[in-house]
């Protein structure tokens, strides 16, 4: 009987070990297909410019959201932690290399994530169930060129001004509650800020960008080319591109900050 | 012409289709007829090279479609048209984009020729007054004429539908069903439908087969299935409507 259960298991395994490198391969080619339509973008130019408002302009709010509340929020509690050492002074160097390096970049990436990557996913996954992606073979156009490479192009482009945008809104709402909760003058703020913030912190930070768009955009689009199984189907779609796409990202943003922090 | 040989298909561990054969010919209606979730939408998938078989060929006007990478199959695409069970209009397009949608996408005519083919098609589908209305405005027997116009834009030589009647009130049914008899005679276009409806096959098809348990045991013309002493056939004969 063990030994039953244990064939059972092993065989479960190889066959989830099996789905796994069998969906792997997939959203690799997936992937490569979609960067390689790139050269198309002109053809679909208006495609492009929806999906630039899409994820640029239209996440300017929740993106400000973010980067407010966390920019306030490190004021706050490292303004407090180095008070007690006397170092208030520093409040604008801590926070700012915070922002421009880790929490401006990730959450804007997390944000992202969430909503543009949820209605990649919605609406892929629709068009999927609906069979408008077959249609679109079944009359001689590719899919991933149309639908998915001018959502890629607009994240490469839009999420760089957004992490510049995150990281001012930031630093601005960090300064604010310096002044106003600490009682620290704008001055001594912005000069730890300026002087001590090198070419690598704005590496680090922005490098993070074009990483985060890619791994959002095709993740999810992935997850709404494959969706089956009615509006449920979906849904499980959306979520499963929310959730991968968010891990990925906070992964990689430890991965770029290592790799670019040890080789500059 | 379009040609299966010998195709088997596998879903995981379920055979879906089991050496299976057929051929349409040009100018023909073939209907391909069986009980729901049988493999009928999977063979115009086939031969749209949509899914690719675990063996066998589909040669489409004699190339072997199966063997062609997914860019190389556009231009054998558009030689025939597709007309899916729930439409596939695009629904945030409107009825006279949809009709133009493929023709500015894929054959970059001069706008003034888009526009004409798309009012020629809007004509001809009784749509007039509905070009600028978003499929979700229409009737259901109005989105497949829509559906119908798109396939018929490119001027194919073959379209394939799927179930064209499933879903629709009588009246719409049977104004589908005219539509397609009528497009055979005047614009000499071969069709494939794939139907439960053993009424529309009689209607309209010059042949059929009948697809069962994954293996075709009809295939002739339309005439000969009351001849057929096959008791899955007699049994649709006498019920006229499958599954359910």
């Amino acid at each position: 009987m063990p030994l039953t259960v244990i064939r059972s298991l092993e065989k479960n395994l190889s066959l989830q070990a099996k789905d796994f490198l069998l969906t792997m391969q997939e959203f690799f080619q997936f992937s490569l297909r979609a960067f390689f339509t790139l050269p198309k973008l002109k053809r679909y130019w208006r495609d492009f410019l929806d999906q630039a408002t899409i994820c640029g302009t239209d996440s300017i709010p929740i993106v400000l959201v973010s980067a407010i509340s966390i920019g306030s929020l490190l004021a706050i509690e490292v303004g407090n932690l180095l008070e007690d050492f006397g170092a208030k002074t520093m409040l604008g160097r801590s926070t700012s290399i915070s922002v421009i390096r880790e929490l401006g970049p990730l959450l804007m990436g997390l944000m992202l994530s969430a909503r543009f990557g949820s209605r990649n996913g919605a609406e892929l996954g629709a068009m999927k169930i609906s069979e408008q992606i077959d249609a679109l073979r079944a009359f001689g156009t590719d899919p991933v060129a149309k639908l998915v490479m001018p959502r890629l192009a607009a994240a490469l482009v839009m999420f760089i001004p957004l992490t510049a945008l995150s990281d001012f809104a930031g630093l601005q709402s960090a300064a604010y509650l310096a002044e106003h909760y600490h009682h620290l003058d704008p001055g001594i703020f912005w000069n730890a800020v300026y002087p001590r913030l090198g070419p690598k912190d704005f590496v680090v930070g922005f490098a993070k960008a074009p990483v985060f768009a890619i791994i959002i955009t095709l993740v999810s689009s992935y997850n709404g080319f494959i969706a089956k199984g009615g509006t449920a189907g979906v849904g499980r779609a959306t979520i499963k591109g929310i959730v991968v796409s968010s891990g990925l990202v906070l992964i990689a943003n430890f991965y770029v900050s290592k790799i670019v922090l040890e080789n500059m | 012409m379009i040609e299966l040989r010998n195709i088997t298909l596998k879903y995981g561990e379920r055979e879906i289709l089991k050496n299976v054969s057929l051929t349409i010919k040009d100018n023909t209606i073939k209907a391909i007829l069986g009980p729901s979730g049988v493999g009928k939408s999977t063979i115009l998938k086939l031969m749209l090279g949509l899914i690719k078989p675990n063996s066998g060929q589909v040669f489409v006007d004699g190339t072997d479609i199966t063997s062609l990478r997914e860019p190389e199959l556009y231009p054998i695409r558009r030689k025939m048209g597709m007309v899916f069970q729930g439409n596939a209009l695009f629904d945030s397009m409107s009825i006279s984009e949809n009709l133009g949608f493929f023709l500015r996408e894929n054959l970059k005519l001069p706008e003034a020729e888009v526009q004409e083919r798309v009012a020629e098609q809007i004509k001809f589908s009784g749509l007039e007054g509905y070009e600028d209305q978003l499929p979700e405005n229409l009737s259901g027997g109005m989105r497949k004429r829509v559906a119908i116009g798109r396939a018929l834009i490119f001027k194919p030589h073959m379209i394939l539908f799927d179930e064209p009647t499933a879903g629709l009130d009588p009246v719409s049914s049977k104004r589908i069903l005219h539509l397609i008899s009528t497009l055979q005679q005047s614009s000499n276009l071969g069709a494939v439908i794939v139907t439960h409806i053993i009424d529309d096959v009689f209607s309209i098809a010059d042949h059929a087969a009948v697809l069962y348990q994954g293996e075709i045991i009809f295939d002739d013309e339309t005439e000969k299935l009351h001849q057929s002493e096959h008791p899955f056939i007699r049994s649709i004969l006498s019920d006229k409507i499958l599954e359910l």
